[in-house]
């Protein structure tokens, strides 16, 4: 296998898990967030600073990334997703802006702007792999569990969820956690793969790359989104040639979806195969 | 205390209490802030009959912007002029961006996610378009709109601009009152603003009504990005400090028209108090955090009415 | 004198300049089948909104099970073995029938976050438990063929007893159901009346009904509390209530729409 296909595989796997984090948030929760790539950053940051300047081995450094993620995840969390729908959107735009811009002006912790250097390549293609089919295997089945339940109905309606006794809020942040744990890991497998991390990797952009993939595939299907990141990623790689185009058809991927197809490519179904539906009726 | 800006020995480069500076940062706030003003109250007057963010609003500005540059520079028109015309063009590009992406959204489903993710869509493609066409270099408008120093009764200085800019904002926000509350439009998006549907029943034409709110938008829109375009040079990414608009808007309450006017004003001068006074970079990090205490402490803002579900 | 399973003392809320609920007081003993009558606008889905604490009355008490029930939030209220029907439907649209009952069921059929990320343990099991008891309220309302279809495309009356389903599936020991009846013809309120009788029955369940309509509550309900403009204007039996002068007044300022 050359080292160009297999840059593009682990490449997939980093996408993949973080599309999945996104997906579970506002596919499957209706937590609408434009400011996710700030999750990615933190990790990203946390490891590389972890394993370049205190020689801790990567596997715990990723893990521990995940952890910074989700721990400042919880505690925005828990005050602003009281918001709902344009509010929240607005508060996570804001809250992303905040952390690039800190992880930017921070220079001795994170050495600003010009980004950090020389972090150790461990993100083999096993490692991401890994890492892909684990946290793949626990998310299908949170969502195929009672947890999942518990998203859905806070995302189809908050009111009813509450009067059938659900801690609407709870979930809510509980989901943002889970959402940002695995943007926390890509971020870290991501800067183990570049070697190099720099704050406006994670800005605004990136953000809205994330949601795009996961409305491009269809929001409330998991697997719609490995699917829109697979479609998304490797068309990045053919139109890198002229990447400036690149962002003009994120653009209007979202736009063309949304007035024609909002479902996506998979609605809220799931290849049949991955996820055992409760009851299938024979039409 | 008399102010002495040209004594070397009594000033520190930025942090200097005189009164002269502090004058001059209320100005420039005032200034910046009414530009806020004017592409807040479009945002927030969108928000108020559509209850969704256009987050695309930004791109109507960088238009604004690139019409004048483009009429200035190639036709030699004057300022009025390619004003005029970037008002108008931008008034229609949002009329257009609300008929092909959100109109066919809306008439089909009321889930305003649709909505929000079809608008940031729309914003990245004016913006990319204006990256592949006119590229992403810092462009100077032609000097048309005046930046000489003017002196204000011996105490601070400030430029024409500034004033030129406030002024402005007035005139264009006071026009608007002035259409909201005099005109049988004005009265029917009034209507609309309190409840959309029931404007409908009454006979109001819905769907020109929200046309005519989009060209508005657009077009304040227009003079924002003009004036922006000065004051930072006129570039694709230029759409993107709408979002400090959109603190703004929400600061003041979303879909208050006067909340919007206020919250930029609050905005505009913590931002340049705190350029002045502490330091530029601090400025953003402020920005975002007078939007996370807002939507902690009184998320519907100074203004902002709260939309209750009915059970 | 042995306190009521379910009181209301004193209840009242305002709104802006508006009275919605004024000193409502009522109660009813456990297994009792209610009604709660009155014109449009009367307060009566307002009394349920305060009973599970979408809102908070401005005064009053609302004594379940001798525990008083207005510092809770609404799930709390829920877990307490308060459960409702809407007046205007609230399914989970784009789920399944049964996942909208499994939504509720699973409740009561706990397992951990780890059991459901790795699902092992006793996933498979409870799952199992929740389905089942689900399938099984479907089958009680006559929608178990349905199981597989999406609750939006469900008919209408279908769509008001899948509602009914899914608050049962919350072992509830007081069901409130808010207007169950509302867009049905004669026959279809005819067969929801013997399913709530049915229900009230072999559940063991307290049940308190609003309904808009005299025909379902009067026929049903022995116990019955009629409002107007917020305030409790008279209780009693149907017989009662019928010849009721001002439940009559109240009624005739009515259209007449049947």
């Amino acid at each position: 296998m050359s080292g160009y296909t297999e840059g593009i595989l682990i490449l997939l796997c980093i996408n993949a898990i973080a599309a999945m984090g996104v997906s579970l948030l506002t596919g499957f929760t209706g937590i609408f967030s434009l400011g996710h790539a700030a999750y990615m950053a933190l990790g990203a940051y946390t490891t590389a600073i972890l394993t370049v300047q205190h020689d801790i081995h990567w596997l715990p450094a990723i893990l521990l990334g995940g952890v910074v993620a989700v721990a400042v995840a919880y505690f925005i969390g828990v005050p602003t997703l009281k918001l709902m729908g344009d509010y929240y959107a607005i508060a996570s735009i804001g809250l992303g802006e905040a952390i690039r811009l800190i992880l930017e002006n921070w220079q001795s912790v994170t050495r600003g702007a010009r980004g950090y250097p020389g972090i150790d390549p461990y993100t083999t293609l096993p490692v991401a792999l890994a890492f892909f089919v684990v946290l793949a295997v626990f998310m299908f089945n949170l969502i195929n569990s009672r947890f999942g339940r518990a998203c859905k109905a806070c995302r189809d309606d908050h009111i009813a969820s509450s009067l059938l006794g659900f801690h609407t809020a709870r979930i809510r942040v509980l989901s943002l956690m889970i959402s940002a744990f695995y943007c926390g890991v890509a971020g870290a497998l991501l800067g183990g793969f570049l070697s190099f991390i720099q704050p406006v990797m994670f800005d605004m952009l990136k953000s809205t790359e994330l949601t795009a993939v996961v409305v491009f595939g269809g929001l409330g299907s998991m697997s719609g989104s490995l699917l829109g990141t697979a479609v998304i990623t490797l068309v990045t790689e053919l139109f890198r040639p002229i990447s400036q185009y690149r962002m003009l058809i994120y653009g209007a991927v979202l736009v063309i979806i949304m007035v024609l197809r909002p479902e996506g490519i998979m609605g809220n179904r799931e290849f049949l195969s991955w996820v055992k539906a409760p009851f299938r009726r024979r039409a | 205390m008399r102010a002495d800006l040209r004594s070397p020995s009594s000033i520190r480069e930025r942090g200097d209490p005189s009164l002269a500076t502090l004058i001059q940062q209320i100005i420039n706030g005032l200034s910046l802030g009414s530009v806020y003003a004017l592409i807040a109250v479009g945002y927030s007057l969108v928000y108020s009959i559509l209850l969704f963010s256009n987050f695309a609003h930004g791109g109507f500005l960088v238009i604004g912007g690139y019409i004048c540059y483009g009429t200035l520079r190639t036709f030699g028109t004057g300022i009025w002029m390619s004003g005029a015309l970037a008002l108008a063009g931008a008034g229609l590009a949002a009329v257009l961006t609300e008929r092909l992406a959100y109109r066919p959204i809306r008439e089909r489903t009321n889930v305003t996610l649709y909505l929000l993710i079809a608008s940031m869509g729309m914003s990245i493609v004016i913006e990319n378009i204006f990256v592949i066409v006119a590229g992403g270099r810092f462009r100077a408008l032609p000097p048309v709109i005046p930046t000489a120093p003017v002196n204000l009764m011996g105490m601070a200085t400030t430029s024409a601009f500034d004033l030129l800019s406030l002024v402005s904002a007035v005139v264009f926000l006071g026009a608007l009152q002035l259409f909201l509350s005099k005109t049988r439009w004005g009265l029917a998006i009034r209507a609309a603003a309190y409840d959309l549907r029931t404007a409908g029943l009454m006979g109001v034409n819905v769907n020109l009504l929200i046309s005519i709110v989009f060209f508005v938008a657009g077009a304040l829109a227009a003079v924002g990005g003009i004036f922006l375009s000065v004051r930072y040079t006129l570039y694709p990414q230029l759409g993107a400090i709408t979002i400090k608009a959109f603190v703004a808007a929400v600061i003041g309450g979303l879909g208050s028209l006067p909340g919007a006017v206020v919250g930029s004003l609050i905005l505009g001068l913590a931002e340049m108090l705190t350029a002045g006074f502490i330091s530029s970079q601090m400025r953003d990090l402020v920005v975002f955090s007078m939007l996370v205490v807002t939507l902690l402490v009184k998320p519907t803002g100074l203004f902002g009415k709260s939309v209750s579900e009915k059970v | 004198m042995m306190s009521s399973f379910f009181e209301l003392s004193g209840v009242t809320k305002n709104f802006g300049g508006v009275q919605a609920v004024s000193k409502m007081t009522f109660s009813m003993e456990k297994g009792e089948l209610a009604g709660l009558m009155g014109p449009n606008g009367a307060g009566k889905t307002t009394v349920f909104n305060l009973i599970t604490g979408v809102y908070d009355p401005d005064e009053g008490s609302i004594l379940f099970k001798g525990e008083n029930l207005v510092p809770l939030k609404t799930f709390q209220v829920t877990a307490r073995g308060v459960a409702r029907t809407f007046q205007n439907l609230r399914l989970f649209q784009r789920s399944t029938v049964l996942e909208n009952v499994m939504t509720a069921a699973q409740h009561h059929v706990p397992y951990t976050f780890v059991e459901g990320i790795t699902h092992l343990g006793r996933w498979r099991s409870k799952e199992r438990e929740i389905r089942e008891k689900s399938m099984t309220l479907l089958e009680r309302v006559g929608l178990a063929d349905r199981a597989g279809q999406a609750a939006g495309t469900l008919p209408y009356g279908y769509q008001r007893r899948l509602e009914i389903a899914r608050a049962l599936a919350l072992d509830p020991e007081l069901l409130l159901l808010d207007e169950p009846a509302a867009g049905m013809n004669a026959e279809e309120v005819a067969s929801l009346n013997l399913l709530i009788q049915d229900i009230h029955r072999d559940f063991a369940l307290t049940i308190l009904v609003i309904e808009h309509h005299m025909d379902l509550v009067m026929e049903i309900c022995p116990h019955i509390i009629c409002m107007n403009f917020g305030a409790k204007i008279a209780e009693g039996t149907p017989r009662e209530i019928q010849n009721h002068p001002e439940v009559l007044k109240a009624y005739l300022g009515e259209e007449e729409d049947e």
